[in-house]
């Protein structure tokens, strides 16, 4: 397999070439562990497609996607995964599909579904992080409490208009109710009123994908207890405090 | 006493002349950040997150002269 080949060369401290550029950043024991890292995107919309993207380029080296979704023409603004060709195809097959044809290390598993109350700890099992690319606060509310439940890290991320957030939620950590109010299950946020613009969503997974490297790396800090909120109207990155 | 608000995203819809969405308030002495956003008429069904001095932070927190508080909506889209 591709990826044992990629391993070997790694164990003996040789680069394989399509990792050229990522050991400056994360050494070859850095890509070794994240060729090792079992990542699971719940979501493959604006913000899963870039997540996944990045992911597959960086050389993670098992992705499981779920969504139960399929591309409509007003994906097209925004999700990488969407193209004029495969409209009405399942974004999760379109994942792996895409996954594949960028990096044949991976091992991928399409999930065709949506997450729910009785299917999440069966979907969520043997993953080392659980990322969330949803769209709406309901089933973020139920992911972050069940990753909690399973005690796995959990990246969280959301946008709207100009604006995105991400942290990282570490086993026994409080889960998404420091964000969002618990009453606003069922909620949609302002993304109702803003939209979702093409470039918001690269902006935050770009930024969940760091969080997702350094966890399978150990290098630096996650956002753990933090907030990284911004709103680009105004050029505001700020770093919040979540007690 | 004055403090700094800071409005984030559609909540600078409330007071569209405040440059970036930055301006200082008069509250009574000894308000909590629920009367902050009584005075400013803000429905607080609306803010999901209330930063002071850049911790998270609730209606009932206590606020002193000087206190920069920023208030943040609900961000869910994907």
């Amino acid at each position: 397999m591709a990826r044992n080949n990629s391993l070997e060369k790694l164990e003996k401290g040789e680069i394989p070439e399509r990792y050229q550029r990522n050991i400056g950043t994360i050494g070859v024991v850095g890509q070794q562990k994240l060729l090792r890292g079992k990542v699971v995107i719940v979501g493959a919309g604006g913000l899963g497609g870039n997540i996944i993207e990045l992911l597959a380029r960086q050389g993670v080296g098992f992705i499981r996607v779920i969504d139960g979704d399929s591309f409509a023409v007003h994906n097209l603004n925004r999700q990488l995964l969407a193209t004029e060709q495969n409209i009405g195809v399942n974004k999760a097959i379109a994942a792996v599909e895409r996954i594949a044809a960028i990096n044949s290390d991976i091992i991928t598993e399409a999930i065709p579904q949506m997450l729910t109350k009785e299917n999440a700890k069966e979907l969520l099992a043997d993953v080392d992080v659980v990322v969330d690319a949803l769209d709406n606060i309901r089933d973020r509310l139920l992911l972050s409490q069940i990753t909690r439940e399973l005690g796995l890290p959990f990246v969280h991320g959301a946008i709207a208009g100009f604006t995105g957030q991400v942290t990282t939620l570490l086993p026994g950590d409080v889960g998404l109710e420091r964000i969002y109010k618990k009453d606003s299950s069922g909620e949609k946020g302002i993304e109702t009123q803003l939209g979702n613009p093409a470039t918001t969503p690269a902006l935050a997974a770009a930024i969940q994908c760091q969080e997702v490297v350094k966890l399978l790396t150990g290098i630096g800090e996650v956002l753990q207890n933090r907030l990284l909120y911004f709103d680009t109207e105004f050029n505001l990155f700020e770093v919040l405090t979540l007690k | 006493m004055y403090i700094e608000v800071r409005l984030y995203a559609t909540l600078r819809r409330y007071y569209p002349s405040w440059i970036a969405g930055v301006s200082s308030v008069e509250v009574q002495p000894d308000s909590r950040v629920s009367d902050l956003l009584n005075t400013m008429k803000i429905d607080t069904a609306e803010v999901h997150i209330i930063m002071v001095n850049g911790i998270s932070s609730t209606l009932d927190s206590a606020l002193q002269e000087g206190d920069r508080v920023g208030l943040f909506p609900a961000v869910g889209g994907g």
